[in-house]
């Protein structure tokens, strides 16, 4: 999830949209306004910041309204959970890699 | 353990090495980068730093609290420049000698779940942090006028 974060805010239009979006719930439409960049390249960045949780959405007739959610940023638990199990596979294959070194090393 | 604004992670693992082999993978430089990092400064001694650096930009870790050899490793861990700073929360792995090799357990604490300390921090700050992290370390002061705002 922080890797997802991370990536989400490394580009400078995504953060600008994340500090329109701050105390104020926007459609797609009004936030283009405030750039000089197509709306479907607009769609893409809200994409990409929703699915780092960083912004909800909500259907409003045919609308869809965005805001910040900075409690996105929050999420550590299940992003340590998946650095920890990733490591340690590392670390038990490592070290039972050197168990092995060792051992065959004792034998001659 | 847990508080309402602190969280837990348990993880345990079998691994086939015996205990003296693990542990030498938490408290020597050269072993530690083959599970964790590229480079690493350690000094596996209570108090000893654990300064990890986790890729060519990232710094991960703090400092030894416990080194008990062979069965017990508590070392202080955080981001640097990120929500969870250097030595902001606590990872203890204990070893426990088992049929064909040793068991691992590790239990990462602290971690903060609730926006808390993040609201008080307030939300252009935490993103700043996060922006900082994201770009190297290196954003600098005036970051926010370089976006394209129309």
């Amino acid at each position: 999830m922080l890797d997802l974060v991370l990536q989400a805010i490394a580009e400078p239009r995504r953060r600008a949209i994340l500090l329109l979006l701050r105390s104020t719930e926007r459609s797609s439409g009004e936030i283009a306004t405030h750039f000089e960049v197509t709306r479907p390249a607009i769609s893409q960045h809200l994409q990409v910041l929703a699915a780092a949780g960083l912004v909800t959405v909500r259907r409003k007739g045919t609308q869809r309204l965005y805001r910040a959610r900075p409690e996105g940023f929050t999420e550590l638990r299940s992003f340590l959970e998946g650095f920890w199990d990733e490591h340690l596979q590392i670390l038990k294959q490592e070290a039972e890699a050197e168990e092995r070194r060792v051992r065959a090393n004792d034998l001659t | 353990m847990t508080s309402p604004d602190h969280a837990v992670v348990e993880r345990e693992i079998h691994i086939a090495a015996r205990p003296e082999i693990v542990f030498s993978f938490l408290t020597d430089p050269e072993k530690m980068v083959r599970w964790l990092g590229i480079r690493a400064t350690l000094n596996a001694q209570p108090g000893g730093v654990c300064h990890i650096h986790i890729n060519e930009r990232d710094m991960v870790g703090g400092e030894y609290l416990e080194v008990v050899p062979y069965s017990r490793v508590v070392f202080t861990w955080g981001w640097e420049g990120s929500p969870l700073p250097l030595g902001s929360t606590t990872v203890e792995i204990t070893l426990k000698p088992e049929a064909g090799g040793t068991r691992l357990y590790l239990r990462h604490l602290g971690i903060p779940v609730e926006q808390r300390e993040f609201q008080a921090a307030g939300w252009d700050h935490t993103l700043a942090r996060l922006v900082i992290v994201a770009e190297g370390g290196n954003p600098g002061p005036d970051l926010w006028a370089t976006a394209p705002m129309g």
